[in-house]
């Protein structure tokens, strides 16, 4: 890019960096916004690490059970199954109280817990995103009003409303996924909110409109790209909440209905048995622990990415 | 003083109306449509006819606003939050039964969690970056990163089943059980606690943390004040409106924290029950369950502004 850069240097394709920097200095000089924000991200050790921690946690719910042909699913064969077995040569993590291997039941569980959450923590981002948007660009009467109804949302505790509305669909996996989208948007929608209010008013969006610019450009152009940063932080942190309530819903014995799972209704079942066996709680718990923890460090990391005062000038 | 408290408690007023409205017409968005839980009530093989009869004898079939205006004249005049269809009882006699037990629950966990957290918090601040302040920020973070539920399997397997036999007594119904046989409720009420402990020291961390940079920490070191009564009788008493605030705004996440502490202990309490309903499929409970916290919420929340009031003047002129 910096190369096609220097032989046009009027060239209007590219980032705007770029092309600041080739009119007015040598071009070898210029990093790439992006470029910028990766090399802050990979200056975050433990960021990096989460990172890997997630591609292998997903590689091994999604990949595993092509590789991992122990029983895990067909209900017919655990009937066979000694239930409860302890780690074993055979079942490495033991069984569980149906004779399933646990072993290849977190892959399986994960696959739903992992998809649901990030389906459903995308929900809440773009319904969050679009709420913020409307009330913070429009302000005014409509600001208020949708503010004063965001307010009512965020007093109901997030765990009733979440009963609330489990009671009164079908719990199927589309359903799950609606219901955890729908009612985790609310505080994104402020912080985005918030972003529009401040930047609709800055000089950029103020010279765009005097210079006769439509509300659609300003949004597109102006505040849309501007709030990003906080757009995709808040994404991440969505997405580790959704597998958070999607987990204790499953946990409440509310979760996915048999025979399929998620790593909720995994803990559920195990707790049923009181005291449980060890194998049946522990390595889920502190892989799911840290696929929680994972995505926030990831969150913060982003946070410093998108932070502009960490960037070269 | 009186108008911003006026104010706020219309404003409460409003938001209160618009959560009727929601939770009012939630069900209207149920597939199979508003005459579902007439299955439910009935039974899966009711006659049509007999649902047509359900369905005029709750009114279903008037216009919406005609009935939620029913519902809000039964709800804030009549107090009746109508029958919960998993056993015919009243939701208000459910919630009289349930909701002391859940309050003393809370109320004693919350006490216990401000006793530790708000010390620790003024400790950490006061040393601030010392090998105490950074293990305490740690063993917080990993507290908070740990889900209620699995927090509470965990304090079961160690303390009920592992070395301490703690377990809770046979349930007698009251709500002064907590009271009565106190050894068996350590468990649980230490769980929540803990669960809230992160937040607040935290919170209670950076509140001093605030203060400790003001002015009058300053003057009052220069006019030769002990180390320990700038702590305690400046930096904490300032410290404390911003605790009040959030102590108030904390109410709902008690009510959650609670619910899952009740299921899993089994401490039939408001949380315990609406899992049951919600299990069940029993709406008229849970809606009623769910408007009452939001009322404990919004009240809280008023409390909080009019404590901050008192605390803080400069907020009551503003209010004005």
């Amino acid at each position: 890019m910096s190369q096609l850069n220097e032989t046009n240097p009027f060239s209007l394709d590219g980032p705007a960096e770029d092309r600041a920097k080739a009119t007015t200095s040598t071009a070898s000089t210029v990093v790439p916004l992006w470029k910028q924000r990766l090399r802050i991200f990979l200056q975050n050790k433990l960021a990096i690490a989460s990172v890997v921690y997630l591609v292998l946690i997903v590689l091994f719910c999604y990949v595993g059970p092509l590789l991992w042909h122990f029983n895990e699913t067909n209900q017919a064969a655990a009937l066979f199954n000694t239930t409860n077995a302890p780690p074993s040569a055979h079942d490495i993590l033991g069984t569980d109280g149906s004779g399933f291997d646990v072993f290849g039941r977190i892959m399986y569980g994960g696959e739903y817990s992992l998809s649901l959450g990030m389906l459903a923590g995308f929900i809440t981002i773009i319904v969050g995103t679009i709420y913020g948007m409307i009330s913070g660009f429009i302000g005014g009467a409509v600001d208020a009003s949708l503010m004063r109804i965001l307010d009512a949302l965020l007093s109901i505790p997030i765990i009733f409303l979440l009963l609330t509305m489990i009671t009164i669909f079908p719990r199927t996996s589309t359903n799950l996924i609606i219901i955890i989208g729908v009612i985790g948007w609310f505080g994104n929608a402020r912080i985005i909110r918030g972003d529009a209010l401040v930047i609709k008013e800055l000089e950029y969006s103020q010279a765009s409109r005097a210079m006769g610019a439509g509300w659609w450009h300003i949004v597109r152009r102006h505040v849309f790209p501007n709030s990003v940063s906080n757009i995709v932080t808040v994404a991440t942190f969505a997405v580790a909440d959704a597998i958070l309530f999607l987990t204790t819903l499953g946990y409440l014995g509310l979760g996915i209905p048999a025979p399929a799972t998620d790593w909720g209704t995994m803990l559920n079942n195990a707790a049923s048995v009181q005291p449980f066996y060890w194998w049946q709680v522990y390595p889920l718990a502190a892989v799911f622990i840290l696929v929680v923890v994972a995505i926030t460090y990831i969150g913060e990391a982003l946070r410093d990415a998108f932070e502009v005062r960490l960037l070269e000038r | 003083m009186l108008a911003y408290v006026i104010r706020r408690f219309f404003q409460s007023i409003v938001v209160f109306l618009i959560v009727m409205l929601i939770t009012f017409a939630l069900p209207y968005f149920e597939p199979g449509g508003i005459l579902q839980p007439a299955l439910i009530v009935l039974g899966t093989h009711a006659t049509p006819a007999a649902i047509h009869q359900w369905g005029v004898q709750n009114g279903i079939f008037h216009p919406f606003f005609v009935r939620f205006w029913d519902y809000l004249v039964q709800v804030c005049y009549h107090f009746n939050l109508g029958y919960s269809w998993k056993n015919g009882q009243t939701v208000w006699s459910l919630i009289a039964l349930y909701v002391p037990r859940t309050i003393w629950l809370a109320l004693i966990s919350f006490i216990l969690t401000l006793l530790i957290a708000l010390p620790v918090g003024v400790l950490q601040a006061s040393k601030r970056n010392s090998w105490f302040d950074y293990s305490m920020t740690n063993f917080f973070f990993v507290l908070y990163g740990i889900p209620a539920f699995l927090l509470s399997l965990l304090m079961i397997d160690w303390f009920i089943f592992g070395t301490i036999h703690l377990q809770l007594p046979p349930s007698d119904g009251s709500a002064l059980e907590i009271f009565t046989h106190p050894s068996g409720f350590i468990v649980p009420v230490v769980t929540l606690a803990i669960l809230n402990l992160a937040f607040f020291s935290r919170f209670m961390r950076s509140a001093v943390l605030d203060v400790l940079v003001q002015d009058y920490i300053r003057t009052a070191k220069a006019k030769g004040c002990s180390q320990r009564r700038i702590l305690f009788k400046h930096a904490f008493r300032n410290a404390l409106g911003p605790i009040i605030t959030i102590v108030g705004l904390s109410i709902p996440g008690l009510f959650g924290g609670a619910l899952i502490i009740e299921e899993v202990f089994n401490y039939e309490g408001v949380g315990y029950e609406t899992v049951n309903a919600a299990v069940y499929k029993d709406i008229p409970t849970v809606l009623g369950i769910t408007l009452l916290i939001t009322i404990f919420t919004l009240v809280g929340n008023l409390l909080a502004d009019i404590g901050l009031g008192i605390v803080n003047p400069r907020i009551r002129v503003e209010g004005k």
